[in-house]
């Protein structure tokens, strides 16, 4: 297909698919169609931002997401918007001449480049427990986002550890913010993230030449500022009292609110039910499958059991792990066990001595 | 015997015990329901919002709730001797001698109650000052669940607030829920123990939470 819109652009993005990226993206940032036209004219711009993209603990899943949306659309604009000058995993350099690509990227670029971070970095044992080319993560990280203009940190690894950091987190795995202090950081979180919020946070920053407005968990407001609850289709039946009681129940297949079997739409930010996947219109609740609320911190943990509302009760040092209201109510019992205890002496010691002359 | 009626009790106390008392029951079985919505709608386009109405109770308590908690904060500063904090916390002499004086009467081994002190003992005081400090955590999580991106004050209401005290709405939801447990337990002792005291020594304690009065023994 000919290319219509710049000479450098990919030619297999055509100008309609061009114009539906930047149109999504503006619709996931929530701007008015007329900031579209400037959307446009800052993607098409030459200066496209040179991208340096690590990996460290993580499954590659958020740059599978990324690449191979159901429409190749989304990861074509993505890719020809930004300079991607170093990925480890789609790259065709290796060895020391992928390492040569990131040292030479670094040097051009020093102070204008994008890192994006994907996965969780280890900070036990030094580092010890990640390392590529024979440096750990820690130092690969500190030096190349010292000479980065901002960082993205892309998916629930590498904004707040992800799965290696949940309990007992062996290898003392943390987020991007937790090493880089002194740059700008974005966190775009999810397991997996929404393609469309790194297009949105990418493009905004070419168009306004800042990042967007963040949470303070440092997410964008835009696809993290409100609750998938508070926008899910399901809403109605949960406030109207219906609800699915069992996976494949008759209420599951009338589509009733998930919230009973602990779907976690109500504890978590993110734009899934807005900007949805694959381009297909599917998220998670749509397809009958509560929240897991994987954008959230420590979703591992706090999270699960992932078809209960709230955590279980884990007594330290006992190895007892308990559903908060069993737990509450036994303790229960035991208080009014006690309180009928003491009734019982006070009654038995007053029948025995008789009442003081204080006593009613 | 002769008694003595003392004032003890203001009314802004009384009228804080009592809306503090009144609304902790209705969040509790509001909050229970919100938990596990146990009725439901049978029908579809029936007209009945269960989920939405306990939710909405659940959230006018919750306000009463506050302006209660607000108000017993004021009194701990501002209120008579027996209602300030002082008079509460195991910090002078005579409030530590009170306080185990009083596990000894509540264990049977003594017999003679605080002539000292016209309100609370130490024990109780104590208690009733943690189960305020957990009723602020309680509504710190409520407003976060309640209002989850509302970020007024440079983001600090009650956004900020939240994620700083409780890392999430998950944990927020999961503390909001484990302290109504700590309240279900003092409810129970609570109740237990003003009925034993009022048994034991005759000083009108329950009333007084009703007349604001107690009654001294004379001499
Ligand atoms: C003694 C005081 C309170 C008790 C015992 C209580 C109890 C509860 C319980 C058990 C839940 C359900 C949590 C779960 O899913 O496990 C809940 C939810 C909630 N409570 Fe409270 N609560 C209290 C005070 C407050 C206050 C002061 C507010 C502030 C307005 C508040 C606002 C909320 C909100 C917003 C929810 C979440 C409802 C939802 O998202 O559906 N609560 N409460």
């Amino acid at each position: 297909m000919a290319d219509t819109v710049h000479k450098g652009l990919d030619p297999r993005l055509n100008r309609r698919g061009f114009l539906k990226g930047c149109t999504m993206a503006a619709a996931a940032l929530g701007l008015s169609e007329t900031v579209i036209p400037k959307m446009v004219e800052a993607a098409e711009s030459a200066q496209r931002p040179p991208v340096i993209w690590l990996h460290f603990q993580e499954c590659t899943g958020c740059s599978e997401t990324l690449l191979r949306g159901a429409h190749p659309d989304l990861a074509n604009l993505i890719l020809d918007i930004i300079s991607l000058d170093y990925h480890e995993t789609v790259m065709a350099a290796a060895g020391f001449q992928a390492e040569q690509a990131l040292q030479d990227s670094m040097e051009k670029n020093a102070g204008k480049y994008i890192l994006v971070v994907e996965g969780g970095i280890p900070t036990k044992e030094n580092g010890a427990y990640c390392k590529i080319g024979g440096r750990t993560g820690m130092e690969l990280l500190e030096e190349v986002a010292s000479k980065a203009a901002a960082v993205i940190a892309y998916g629930t690894c590498a904004t707040f550890g992800g799965v290696q950091a949940a309990k007992p987190n062996p290898t003392g795995a943390v987020g991007v913010d937790k090493l880089v202090l002194d740059k700008p950081i974005i966190n775009i979180s999810g397991c997996p993230p929404n393609p469309v919020n790194f297009l949105g946070t990418v493009l905004h920053y070419l168009t306004f030449q800042r990042l967007p407005a963040v949470d303070s968990l440092k997410r964008p407001k835009f696809g993290y500022g409100r609750r998938i609850h508070d926008q899910c289709e399901r809403r109605a039946h949960f406030d109207e009292g219906r609800f699915v009681e069992q996976f494949g129940d008759q209420y599951h297949k009338l589509g009733y609110c998930l919230y009973k079997v602990g779907c976690k739409g109500p504890e978590t930010f993110a734009n899934c039910p807005v900007a949805r996947f694959n381009e297909q219109g599917v998220w998670p609740v749509a397809v009958g499958h509560g929240c897991i609320g994987c954008t959230e911190p420590n979703f591992w943990d706090t999270m699960t059991p992932f078809y209960d509302r709230i955590p279980n009760v884990k007594i330290p040092g006992s190895g007892i792990v308990e559903d908060a209201d069993n737990l509450g109510i036994k303790v229960l019992g035991v208080t009014a066990a006690a309180v009928g205890i003491h009734a019982v002496v006070g009654i038995g010691k007053r029948l025995i001595k008789g009442k003081s002359d204080d006593e009613a | 015997m002769a008694y003595q009626k003392k004032k003890c009790w203001s009314i802004l106390l009384r009228l804080y015990h009592w809306a503090f008392a009144l609304s902790i029951v209705t969040l509790v079985i509001t909050g229970f329901y919100i938990n596990d919505p146990w009725f439901t709608s049978l029908k579809e386009g029936s007209a009945s919002f269960p989920m939405a109405y306990m939710r909405f109770v659940h959230f006018v308590a919750g306000y009463v709730f506050t302006a209660a908690v607000l108000t017993r904060i004021f009194l701990y500063l501002f209120g008579n001797k027996q209602e300030r904090i002082l008079e509460h916390l195991p910090v002078t002499p005579r409030n530590v001698k009170s306080f185990f004086n009083t596990v000894l009467r509540y264990s049977y081994i003594k017999d003679d109650h605080d002539t000292d002190r016209l309100g609370h003992n130490v024990a109780a005081g104590l208690t009733y000052v943690i189960t305020i400090v957990l009723a602020v955590f309680q509504l710190i999580s409520g407003f976060y669940m309640l209002f989850p991106e509302l970020a007024l004050y440079n983001g600090w209401l009650w956004e900020g607030l939240g994620v700083t005290i409780f890392g999430s709405q998950q944990m927020a939801r999961y503390v909001h829920h484990l302290v109504m447990w700590w309240f279900l337990y003092f409810i129970l002792v609570h109740i237990y123990l003003v009925i034993w005291n009022d048994l034991k020594h005759p000083e009108g304690l329950i009333s007084s939470m009703f007349t604001g009065v107690k009654f001294i023994k004379k001499g």
